[in-house]
């Protein structure tokens, strides 16, 4: 047994020497970073209540038209400037010196439908802020309209937090922070184990002491334990950013049994072609094959991270022993194998 | 030329070997069945918050369809014990909603709220008259400001146009606005009843004389952006295992050594190597935008550049790398670094300036069907050339056996390869154009810079912003410098100065230049001003100077051992300076 751990320090050693490791982690902290800028610099576009609400946004309003309707109302209490025009001549003149930055031509008749031109400036980008400020207040004054037809809306009341970005940071950022270091493991031991078969080291490694099998079994778990590390280290940061993971032991679990999953499929593929250029290109086609297929399996990898992460009631370990078979049928074909995968002539 | 075709040729003649016969085949099944599943998959829709919220339901208040909600039904009493529980998040009794003060009972009201939304609209569409379902319906206008004083007038017609219309109606016949404005609710609810949850995408939000209704109104998500991207960029990532290998394998088998012996230069070694994989792209980009019905020409000027920004960028990646493992985090790096200087920006437009330095940009915009001036152009797509240009001169000058077998320190290779691409003879116009050359990578970094930054509070990150952009400026400006100083080939310190004032010459230059072509394409961005410093000439000039010969008299004076304190000092001197500046330090 010491053997084996003398194997896994190597192994690990191996990867703090060369740096590589900090690399990886700059490479995460990258991809965290990217996606939480898009969280919250685009998803909030695509929620326009939150948009109000998050985000301190000052729009001047200009009205021209019928002035006393219900709309201005809803306007102030959406926080917006409304500035009232008389006639369409000056608003036109404090919409081009820059005073209000859209304007509302609101008709003077109430019956029947009422068709509204708004003015908003070329540029697009400002254009996109101020409507998605302005769609909260219409839908509104669209209800406030319908009930003035005799249509009674239900629910108006049901207000909550607009939950776009908290199911994109737990259904999609949360699951990739937290199986990108699996799909690294995989990229490590490919490379571990087809660097020993080219550089014809692991013939030298084989008449030591120790088994084929112990040699891999080493590989892997040393991957797997970065997996470990990674993992929980992306828990404390997101800690830090105030997002917090419910059912951490389980969450980190399920990301080492998804590791060592992607581990096995890696050396096994590794042990076919037997080099580095071949076996990453088909690890990597792989995986897309994997993915896809996880996402018809209820629940898949991402939603059930997912899903313990949040905290589901409803979610627990019972889930996760369904993902223990095909690792063990995985691990046990993989150990039986291994010898003769080696000794086989490389896929040609 | 012709050698580089027969390394072309020998370079396909590899790659073929690679898969033949058996291993052809089940590479080949492998990359089917990617492309099936990936067919399947797509065709079950696409929902990542599958039973994210668990919601109890009376049996009256019919089915909460929505694969968000795991759905429970519950008589009221159980539904407010379990409510209090927190075995289920919301109670959904009849007309009635109830839910918990914390977060994720508030998400699953603000997720409830917005499927009720559209039951409703669904429910009044079909029981009630479209003019009395959706009462209000806006048209869009945009309008430009006027070059003069004077107002176009424009706003005024379209208000006469609106009275008049309203006014000389008679009250029986319906206002033609709403005539033409019903069809639009027609169509508009006809997608709404279709959707599914992800809308629909559309690269403007709402183009001019667009009649939007506010209840049916969709915002836009940048899905074209990340959909154009993947379609273009994805393939060309595939290439680089390739690409990169094929450079490690000629050092295993020591097949270099035999390649540079023979009269071929190492430019044409590279060039051959890359252009198979150029080839490869190019044909990529005519056949998606075929598929795509894009503009092929306009295409290939976008992502040509492009092409050989990935291709250079994975040639750094092919001469610095030592291992195994060095290989696949370099060319993790290597992905992230490009995914983020292109498909970020890209990501933003329409909604900021920024986005026109990534050309995936221009390739938005030409699907948008709109059009791009040449400063457009020539920003997004110089930086691609010049860093094409750098990897291949400095790949050129490193291309020999002893500095690609060779193992040492990461810092000590990059040295290396510095000290390599400057040419010995014309000491002065090599660090002049190294200045200049390596202006995009230092504005790459600042770009990811911003990224990261972005996680920290505001004033924070503009004074880690700050930080950054400095320290990666001079050392872009000295690296030079001092790897002359280590190797000794300049000694007086009249050379430093000299050189020092020639690299600040060629950094400020080019970064003017680069400044320049921004200020004509881009209006507003923080970022970008405070990256770029502000606008004066000659005292930025005298600027830089004075920062980077401090750099290099320190580390003239007390060797390059202590060049990382000579970079913090000169730092801290120009961080000062840009504090001052900017008018945070009176």
């Amino acid at each position: 047994m010491s053997r084996f751990f003398i194997m896994i320090k190597r192994e690990l050693k191996s990867l703090t020497k060369e740096k590589t490791i900090v690399l990886a982690i700059i490479i995460q902290l990258f991809l965290a970073s990217f996606s939480s800028v898009i969280v919250v610099g685009l998803m909030s576009f695509c929620d326009p209540a939150s948009i109000g609400q998050n985000t301190r946004i000052a729009v001047d309003v200009g009205i021209v038209g019928d002035t006393h309707s219900r709309l201005t109302g809803f306007l102030g209490e959406r926080n917006l400037r409304v500035t009232v025009f008389a006639d369409a001549a000056t608003a036109e003149k404090a919409f081009y010196y820059g005073h209000v930055d859209t304007v509302l031509l609101v008709p003077k008749s109430n019956t029947g439908v009422v068709n509204m031109k708004l003015i908003l400036p070329e540029l697009d980008s400002k254009a996109t802020v101020i409507l998605m400020v302005l769609q909260e207040p219409l839908k509104m004054y669209e209800t406030y309209l319908r009930e003035m037809n005799g249509i009674e809306v239900n629910y108006t009341n049901l207000q909550g937090k607009p939950p776009t970005t908290y199911e994109f940071l737990y259904s999609l950022i949360v699951p990739i922070l937290m199986l990108f270091p699996a799909l690294l493991a995989g990229s490590i031991v490919i490379d571990t184990v087809s660097e020993e078969i080219e550089n014809k080291t692991l013939d030298t490694l084989r008449s030591a002491p120790v088994s084929f099998n112990e040699i891999l079994a080493a590989k892997i778990f040393a991957a797997v334990v970065v997996v470990f590390v990674q993992c929980f280290t992306w828990t404390m940061l997101l800690r830090l950013n105030s997002v917090y993971i419910q059912n951490l032991g389980l969450v980190l679990l399920f990301c080492v049994m998804i590791g060592t999953f992607i581990s096995f499929g890696a050396a096994i593929i590794a042990l076919c072609f037997k080099d580095r250029e071949r076996s990453q290109f088909v690890y990597s086609i792989a995986l897309i094959i994997t993915t896809g297929l996880s996402y018809l399996l209820n629940p898949s990898p991402f939603n059930l991270i997912a899903r313990l992460a949040t905290g589901d009631h409803y979610t627990g370990i019972h889930h996760l022993t369904v993902y223990l078979i095909p690792l063990m049928l995985l691990g046990v074909i993989f150990f039986i194998w291994s010898e003769k995968l080696i000794s086989a002539k490389s896929i040609n | 030329m012709k050698s580089i075709l027969v390394i072309s040729k020998r370079e396909v003649t590899r790659l073929r070997s690679r898969f033949r016969g058996k291993s052809r085949i089940v590479v080949l099944a492998v990359v089917v069945l990617s492309v099936v599943i990936s067919y399947m998959v797509s065709q079950q829709g696409f929902v990542l918050s599958k039973d994210f919220y668990a919601v109890g339901v009376s049996p009256d208040s019919g089915v909460t369809a929505d694969e968000r909600f795991n759905v429970i039904t519950l008589d009221p009493v159980d539904g407010r014990m379990m409510l209090d529980e927190e075995s289920i998040d919301i109670y959904l009794g009849g007309d009635r909603t109830e839910y918990r003060s914390d977060q994720r009972s508030q998400y699953a009201a603000g997720a409830l709220r917005q499927y009720l939304e559209k039951r409703e609209l669904i429910r009044i569409a079909n029981e009630y008259d479209i003019d009395k379902a959706f009462p209000l319906r806006i048209e869009v206008n945009h309008l430009k400001a006027p070059e003069g004083d004077v107002g176009t007038g424009a706003l005024v017609s379209l208000w006469d146009v609106m009275e008049y219309a309203e006014t000389s109606t008679a009250p029986a016949t319906m206002p033609e606005a709403t005539v033409t404005s019903n069809t639009v609710v027609m169509q508009q609810l006809d997608k709404f009843r279709g959707d599914s949850r992800l809308p629909e995408f559309k690269a403007e939000f709402a183009s001019d004389k667009e009649i939007i209704i506010p209840s049916l109104m969709s915002p836009p998500i940048p899905l074209a952006q990340v959909i154009i991207a993947f379609c273009y960029v994805v393939p060309i990532f595939f290439v680089s295992i390739f690409f990169t290998s094929s450079f490690m394998e000629e050092k295993i088998n020591r097949k270099l050594n035999i390649l540079l012996s023979t009269p071929v230069t190492p430019f044409q070694i590279i060039m051959g190597k890359m252009l198979p994989y150029i080839v490869y792209s190019v044909i990529i980009t005519i056949v998606i935008t075929l598929l795509l019905k894009g503009n092929v020409l306009l295409a290939l000027a976008i992502f040509i550049p492009i092409t050989l920004f990935i291709l250079s960028i994975y040639l750094t990646v092919a001469l610095l790398y030592r291992t195994f493992k060095d290989q696949t985090f370099f060319s993790l790096l290597a992905v992230s670094v490009i995914t983020v200087y292109l498909i970020y920006p890209s990501m933003f437009s329409g909604v900021s300036d920024l986005s026109s330095i990534s050309p995936l940009n221009l390739a938005v915009q030409m699907y948008k069907g709109e059009t791009f001036g040449l400063a457009e152009y020539f920003l997004a797509t110089t930086p691609m050339y010049l860093v094409f240009s750098l990897s291949m001169l400095v790949g050129v000058r490193v291309f020999n056996e002893e500095y690609l077998m060779g193992f040492r320190p990461l810092y000590s290779k990059l040295g290396e390869a510095i000290y390599l691409a400057i040419d010995k003879n014309h000491l002065h116009l090599s660090v002049f154009f190294l200045s200049i050359l390596v202006i995009p990578v230092v504005f790459m970094v600042q770009l990811a810079s911003i990224v990261i930054a972005f996680n920290l509070p505001m004033p924070f990150a503009l004074l880690a912003l700050l930080v950054i952009a400095v320290i990666v400026e001079e050392v872009a400006k000295s690296a030079g410098i001092a790897v002359l100083l280590q190797k000794g080939v300049i000694k007086s310190l009249k050379d430093v100065l000299i050189l020092s004032f020639i690299a600040a010459l060629g950094f400020f230059l080019g970064e003017k230049l680069l400044l320049y072509i921004a200020m004509s394409v881009i209006s507003e961005s923080m970022f970008t001003a405070a990256i770029f410093g502000t606008g004066l000439l000659v005292f930025p000039l005298i600027a830089h100077f004075v920062f980077t010969s401090i750099v290099c008299l320190m580390t003239a004076r007390f060797g390059v051992k202590l060049y990382p304190v000579a970079i913090l000092t000169g730092s801290v001197v120009h961080a000062l300076y840009n504090l001052y500046v900017i008018g945070v330090i009176p």
